[in-house]
């Protein structure tokens, strides 16, 4: 069966056209404290918080999180801690023995803690992934309600690759026990500023 | 064998049905309290199930319409018909780009379509990467559930089975060390691998993008590193707008465990410049089920396994009781859909308590799908004599106030009078393990017309 | 207002003290109540087991005994629910329809349709609600645990009310007891794990009596208690509201 047959039979035995639903985004509306439950969600996905007075704490604050780091790639401005630079030419698998990787996150979203970024954020798509640990750099300004509002965020983005991340890699596959640190990072902070 | 056989058996050792149950209830309840926090639960659910019927009645455009976006982004897009053809497309691209270590993961198409077997046999390593289906596939088991795969091994299980393939030591079962010990295994396969398989959660008619939800992050970590990714989707997958995913997102995973979210919800949009990117559209049946007026929204299924945690029969039958790559309430309304001989037990193994419908979060309404199967199956799958005589004969009765006054007497006489060795005998399946009722001496209608008179 | 009262064939036979209850409370209640003889069964039996179309003739005459009524009331959940969703399979004639909208489960024809939760009743015992499936989430006669809405509950309404009565909640508020029709046979050690894991709730939230809107459910968990000798009674929910203990 080709294409065109699987098309054909689709179109012999789909129902008569039922209208797409409008979202109506009132029913989701609720005056919280985004910054909070942000917080809360983020704690109960596994992740860790570090709120900084003022962004110039971040490296200092970093290394008091991360003192053993050795390897750091660090795709953000604001951290000057990178001991390896990446580019897109850089091969994935050379990253396996990162210890940290310092992105900035494009925002949050309070209702599951969940962070967006996308590859201009971190320029070699394995990074993320095959980095030990994880440090992610939000202001509080960019905390979003729920994924409505944070597909609406991402609308016009250039579409490559990007990925909601909500705390570190985990797994209870093994008899239901939670355990933080499974194929990807084995921890992930947010320091908000 | 039938459920039922297979469920005597499961139920021959209670402690472990026990721990099966609770294992599963406690996910069920997670699932509760995360539902809780979501402000318009039950809207969404309606807004999940509606925009899937949309789907539905006009799958045929949405699929060109992603196809066409895919391609302009560079995505290669295959179509097949059935398991067969899928198997082939898969290993071709393989055996084009020379590929002999594969990555996997979760995908429960893939299993459908018994892909493993069939790259093992042409001589290609096929690893799982979801340590759910590691532990599986190291057992040479089928998983038992969508998305806790190994639910039904305890940790010791785990433990022994880890000596034996991974070299490990012996922990007593300790998860930690166990995870610990599968990420270095799993970290050298990914490293060495030449091309990742992945499922896909949702595919976007509008964006020709795909996205694909762990927790492990073993997806990208095979996509990100080996050279060919490929995709596999049932036709069902399609979503029609990017925004619809705020919809599905924020249900499937709070269906699924009771997290908030998946850890990772890649969005794959675009191969990364000199790496390819294909993906396998596959019907399998899946456009006959269409077809099929009483049972179409069963193709709503986003895969969350809810229905399973929910479901009491599931959770003290097994997984493996069901002997389909679906198992529980849903696989149940799936699989009588390719083999209705084959899985024609499966509609009766529940009561209809309807507890799946209601916990599902595209709506599907399961328990009615359930009974609607079980009218076909008696008519077109040979019934046991006894089962079918029985109840032919109750329908004759039942219509019939004189013949049913008749035998409603005399057998309550029979069990009034019969010794109780016999009423409850083995003969009688009720009685093996339950008491008849105690039988007064009049019925309520003789009562009732001795107190008019 | 005339009300035709439905036993369904298993009480008829079984439990006529159920049928019993359900008339004088009803007759308690100021109900002009009539039971028709010759009525058999909704047919559900039939149709849970795949047999829908051989139970066309019990529905037929279902709705030639009950055409007549303003409302049918009836001591079990499953069978309205039966009458109300499956009675499709019958020529939606204007009497099939009139059946099928003015059948009601007993407790929730005291709710809803004589707006009483206080029935005069007095039962100083401990008791354990057993929400049977097709009552709960067939006609929505309270609120399941899956759904996220507002609590409610017809038969705590109606309990509650009870005199010295004292309601004892569960670990698990509505999982199905595993009786389930025929289910029961040819499903058997499922069904009887199930209705054993329900006593074990029961038993653990110290309670006296079970009861519930459905003699199917009750008849399989008296079974098991009764086999096993273990300290619980059943009751339905009828006998509870026509007490005066």
């Amino acid at each position: 069966m080709s294409r065109a047959s699987i098309l054909n039979a689709i179109k012999k035995n789909k129902p008569e056209s039922v209208p797409l639903p409008q979202i109506d985004l009132s029913l989701f509306h609720e005056d919280i404290d985004l910054v909070d439950i942000f917080y809360k969600n983020l704690e109960s996905v596994g992740g860790r918080i570090v709120s900084l007075n003022t962004i110039e704490d971040l490296d200092a604050e970093i290394k008091k999180r991360y003192p053993n780091a050795k390897s750091i790639v660090s795709c953000s401005n604001t951290s000057q801690l990178a001991t390896i630079s990446i580019s897109n030419e850089t091969e994935p698998h050379s990253l396996e023995s990162i210890d940290l990787a310092i992105i900035d996150a494009q925002f949050g979203v309070a209702e599951n803690g969940a962070v967006w970024i996308s590859e201009n954020d971190f320029i070699v798509r394995a990074l993320p992934f095959i980095a030990n640990d994880l440090v992610l750099i939000l202001s509080k300004n960019d905390i979003c309600l729920h994924m409505h509002e944070a597909y609406n965020l991402i609308s016009k983005r250039e579409r490559t690759f990007g990925v909601f991340l909500s705390g570190p890699s985990k797994t209870a596959d093994i008899e239901q026990c939670l355990v933080i640190g499974a194929q990807g990072a084995m921890s992930l902070t947010v320091f908000i500023f | 064998m039938s459920h039922a056989k297979e469920a005597e058996l499961f139920n021959k050792d209670e402690a472990k049905v026990n721990w099966h149950d609770q294992a599963l209830w406690f996910v069920r309840n997670k699932r509760d309290k995360a539902a809780h926090t979501v402000k318009g639960w039950e809207d969404l659910r309606n807004l999940a199930s509606a925009i899937k019927a949309n789907v539905l009645s006009n799958l045929d455009d949405y699929l060109v319409q992603f196809e066409e976006n895919a391609q302009k982004n560079g995505i290669q897009v295959h179509w097949a018909g059935d398991a067969e053809a899928h198997n082939k497309i898969v290993h071709d691209i393989l055996l084009q780009n020379n590929v002999k270590k594969v990555v996997k993961s979760k995908s429960m198409l893939t299993e459908e379509c018994h892909l493993n077997p069939y790259l093992e046999a042409h001589g290609i390593e096929v690893i799982d990467t979801d340590l759910g289906e590691r532990i599986v596939q190291l057992a040479k088991e089928p998983p038992s559930h969508i998305v806790l795969p190994a639910i039904h091994k305890t940790k010791e299980e785990v433990d022994a089975l880890f000596q034996k393939h991974l070299g490990t030591v012996p922990s007593h079962g300790d998860p930690r060390y166990l995870t610990n010990e599968a990420r270095k295994h799993l970290r050298d396969k990914f490293l060495k691998a030449d091309a990742a398989i992945t499922g896909v959660n949702f595919a976007v008619a509008e964006t020709g993008g795909i996205v694909v939800c762990t927790n492990e992050g073993n997806a990208d970590m095979g996509v990100h590193l080996a050279k060919v990714h490929i995709a596999c989707m049932g036709i069902e997958k399609i979503i029609p707008e990017e925004k619809h995913l705020g919809v599905f997102l924020r249900l499937l995973a709070r269906s699924a465990t009771g997290q908030p979210i998946t850890t990772y919800s890649s969005h794959f949009n675009k191969p990364v410049q000199g790496k390819e990117m294909h993906i396998v559209i596959v019907d399998n049946g899946r456009s006959e089920q269409l077809s099929r007026e009483a049972f179409r929204s069963s193709l709503h299924c986003i895969r969350c396994g809810a229905c399973m945690n929910t479901c009491p029969i599931y959770r003290r039958s097994g997984g493996h009781s069901y002997k389909a790559t679906i198992p529980g309430p849903i696989g149940s309304i799936l699989s009588p859909g390719m083999d209705l001989k084959k899985h024609s037990s499966l509609p009766f193994a529940s009561t209809l308590c309807g507890s799946c419908s209601d916990v599902c979060p595209v709506k599907i309404n399961i328990h009615e799908q359930l009974y609607q199967w079980r009218q076909i199956i008696t008519k077109n799958v040979k019934q046991p004599v006894v089962k079918r005589s029985i109840l032919k004969m109750a329908g004759i009765v039942l219509a019939n106030s004189k013949l049913y006054g008749f035998l409603g007497r005399s057998s309550r006489f029979m069990l009034k009078h019969l010794p109780k060795s016999i009423v409850n005998s083995k003969i009688n399946t009720w009685g093996k393990a339950r008491d008849l009722p105690k039988v007064e001496n009049d019925n309520f209608e003789d009562w009732y017309k001795k107190r008019k008179s | 207002m005339k009300v035709g009262l439905f036993i369904p064939c298993y009480v008829n036979q079984l439990y006529p003290k159920v049928g019993i209850a359900t008339l004088e409370l009803l007759e308690k209640l100021g109900v002009d109540v009539d039971y028709p003889t010759g009525q058999t069964c909704c047919g559900q039996p039939l149709g849970n087991s795949g047999y829908e179309s051989d139970s066309k003739g019990s529905c037929q005459l279902f709705v030639e005994n009950f055409k007549n009524y303003d409302y049918i009331v009836c001591p079990s959940g499953s069978c309205v629910y039966h009458v109300k969703k499956h009675f499709d399979i019958l020529e939606q004639t204007e009497d099939v329809v009139n059946v099928r909208n003015n059948i009601y489960e007993l407790s929730q024809f005291i709710f809803q349709v004589l707006g009483k939760t206080n029935v005069g009743a007095s039962f100083p015992y401990k008791v354990g609600i057993h929400k049977s499936c097709h009552g709960l989430r067939g006609l929505r006669l309270g609120s399941c645990s899956e759904r996220m809405d507002a609590h409610y509950s017809i038969e705590e309404s109606l309990l509650k009310e009870v005199k010295g009565i004292q309601l004892k909640t569960l670990n698990r508020v509505d999982e199905c007891c595993g009786f389930g029709g025929t289910f029961s046979i040819f499903e058997e050690a499922i069904s009887v794990k199930m209705g054993k894991d329900r006593i074990q709730d029961h038993l653990s939230s110290d309670v006296e009596v079970i009861t519930g809107t459905d003699q199917s459910c009750l008849m399989h968990l008296d079974g098991l208690i009764n086999r096993n000798n273990q300290p619980l009674k059943v009751m339905h929910i009828a006998e509870i509201l026509n007490s005066t203990l």
